[in-house]
C-alpha cells in the first residue's frame, strides 16, 4: 500500500461538510431555527468552499 | 535533488495592474487567480447594500501597496482548476448575497441580480478582449479546441449581459408593452433555428472536413518534396555512379543516416549550428561533393533555423542540385540575405538555361520542391532563365513574427 500525501482540498471539504452537518443537527435539536433563507446560502457556501479549495490545491 | 515548491508572492497592492485601488489584483496575485473573479465579486457585493465597497475600502487600507512593477494575471484558459476556482468564488458570493437579502441589507431584486449578471458577463467579455493572442506555435500546441473555448467564453459573456438586460427590464415591468413583439421574435428565432440548424451543422462539418483535407494535402506535399529531395536524388546519383561501388555505398550510407534522422523527428540540419547561414553552407558543401561542381556561397546576415527558414533551405538545396546538374564546368553562385523579417536566396548558374513551360508535368523538382514548398510557407520562387542565358532562382520569404 502506498502512503498518501496530505491533501488540503480534502481537509477543507471535510471541515466544510462537518460545519454544514453541525448546523443542520443544531436545527434538528432546535438549538437553532434555520429557515430556507439560511440553509440555501449555507449549502452554496459549502459547495463553493469545496470547489475553491480543490481549484487552489490543483494549481499548486 | 528535491523540488522546492513555489512560494506565493506577498500580499501587496499592485498599482500598475490596478483598475481602482489594486486590491483585486493583489488578491489574484496572492491566490493565483484571475483578478477579474474578485472584481466581479466586489461589484456584486457592492450592489447588496454597499457591503462590497466597505470590504474593498477595508482591504485597501489593510493591504500595503507595491511599486510600479507590473504583474500579469495567470491565464490558464479552459483549465479545470480555473473553472473550479471561479465557480467556488461565484457560489460564495451568491451565498453572501442571499444572506444579505435575508437580513434585508438589500437594494432590491430588480437591481442586484441584473448587476450581478452584467458584471459577470462584462468581465468575461473584457477578459477575452484584453487577452493577448497566442503565437501560432502555442495555438498549435494547445490544439484546435483552444480557439473554440475562447469563443465560448466570449459568447457566454454576451449571453450573460443580454440576460441581465432582459432580467432588469422584466423585473422593472418594462417588458409588458413589448410582450407581444417579444413573443413573436422568440417564436421566429425558434422557427429559424429549427429550420437552419441542420444546414448550419452541415456547413460546419463541411468546413471542418475541408480544413482536414487541406492539412492532409499539405502534409502529403511536404512528404513528397522531402522524398524527392533526398531519396530520389540519391537514387539518381547512384545510377550515375553505378560503376564505382565505393561511391554508391557511401551515398547509400549517407542517405540511410539522413532518412533515419528524419524518421526519428530530428531536424535535417541538426549539428550544423542551428542557423540558416550554417545550414546553407552545409547544404552547398553536400551538393558540391555529390555533383563535383564548384559552389560559391555568400551569406549576409543570419537567422535561426525555424520551419520557414527550413523551407527556404529545402528549396535552395533543390535549386542548387538543379544548378549543379546543368552548370557544366562553370561554378554555381549562391547569394543569401537572412534577417529577422525576411530571407532571400539567389542561386545562379551559367548553364544552357531552359524553357520553364516545356518542363514535363511529372517532374516534381522545380514544381513541388521549389515553387510548392515556398508557396506553402507564404514565400515566393521566381525563375529567371532562357535558352543560353543561364538560370537564376530567386527565393523570397517574409518571416512570420
Amino acid at each position: 500500500m502506498t502512503p498518501r500525501g496530505f491533501d488540503p482540498a480534502s481537509l477543507v471539504a471535510g471541515l466544510a461538510v462537518c460545519g454544514l452537518g453541525t448546523l443542520l443537527l443544531l436545527d434538528q435539536l432546535e438549538v437553532l431555527r434555520l429557515s430556507f433563507g439560511y440553509v440555501a446560502p449555507a449549502l452554496l457556501a459549502t459547495v463553493g468552499v469545496i470547489l475553491l479549495a480543490a481549484g487552489l490545491a490543483g494549481r499548486r | 535533488m528535491t523540488a522546492v515548491p513555489d512560494q506565493p508572492p506577498p500580499l501587496r497592492r499592485d498599482r500598475a495592474g490596478a483598475i481602482a485601488g489594486g486590491v483585486c489584483s493583489a488578491l489574484g496575485r496572492r491566490l493565483g487567480v484571475d483578478p477579474v473573479v474578485f472584481r466581479v465579486a466586489f461589484v456584486a457585493g457592492s450592489a447588496a447594500g454597499g457591503v462590497g465597497v466597505l470590504i474593498y475600502l477595508l482591504a485597501w487600507a489593510a493591504i500595503p501597496a507595491e511599486g510600479e512593477r507590473r504583474w500579469s494575471p495567470p491565464r490558464v484558459p479552459g483549465s479545470r482548476e480555473s473553472w473550479q476556482v471561479a465557480s467556488g468564488i461565484g457560489l460564495l458570493v451568491l451565498a453572501v448575497l442571499l444572506l444579505f437579502r435575508e437580513w434585508d441589507l438589500w437594494i432590491g431584486d430588480a437591481l442586484v441580480w441584473p448587476v450581478v449578471l452584467a458584471s459577470a458577463g462584462g468581465a468575461l467579455i473584457w477578459r477575452q478582449s484584453a487577452a493577448t493572442p497566442a503565437p501560432p506555435a502555442a495555438r498549435d500546441a494547445r490544439g484546435p479546441r483552444s480557439g473554440g473555448t475562447a469563443l465560448g467564453r466570449g459568447a457566454l459573456g454576451v449571453a450573460l449581459v443580454v440576460c441581465a438586460g432582459v432580467v432588469f427590464l422584466y423585473l422593472n415591468d418594462a417588458l409588458r408593452p413589448a410582450r407581444d413583439v417579444l413573443l413573436a421574435v422568440v417564436a421566429l428565432v425558434v422557427v429559424l433555428t429549427l429550420i437552419l440548424a441542420p444546414l448550419w451543422l452541415r456547413l460546419a462539418r463541411g468546413l471542418a472536413e475541408e480544413r482536414g483535407e487541406r492539412i492532409r494535402s499539405q502534409e502529403r506535399a511536404e512528404l513528397a518534396a522531402h522524398l524527392h529531395d533526398s531519396v530520389l536524388q540519391t537514387l539518381a546519383l547512384m545510377q550515375r555512379r553505378a560503376d564505382d561501388p565505393k561511391v554508391v555505398a557511401g551515398l547509400a550510407r549517407r542517405q540511410e543516416r539522413e532518412l533515419r534522422a528524419w524518421l526519428n523527428g530530428r531536424p535535417a540540419a541538426a549539428g550544423q549550428g542551428g542557423t540558416f547561414a550554417a545550414a546553407l553552407q552545409s547544404a552547398a558543401a553536400e551538393v558540391e561533393e555529390a555533383h563535383h561542381v564548384e559552389i560559391d556561397v555568400v551569406a549576409v546576415g543570419d537567422c535561426s533555423l525555424d520551419q520557414d527558414a527550413e523551407a527556404v533551405l529545402g528549396a535552395a538545396r533543390e535549386a542548387l542540385v538543379n544548378a549543379a546538374k546543368f552548370a557544366g564546368e562553370h561554378p554555381v553562385s549562391v547569394y543569401a540575405e537572412a534577417g529577422a523579417e525576411r530571407i532571400e536566396v539567389f542561386v545562379r548558374d551559367r548553364g544552357p538555361g531552359f524553357d520553364p513551360g516545356a518542363v514535363p508535368g511529372d517532374r516534381r523538382g522545380l514544381r513541388e520542391s521549389v515553387h510548392g514548398r515556398m508557396r506553402r510557407h507564404g514565400g515566393e520562387a521566381v525563375v529567371h532563365t532562357g535558352d543560353g542565358e543561364g538560370t537564376e532562382v530567386e527565393l523570397t520569404l517574409e518571416r512570420r513574427p
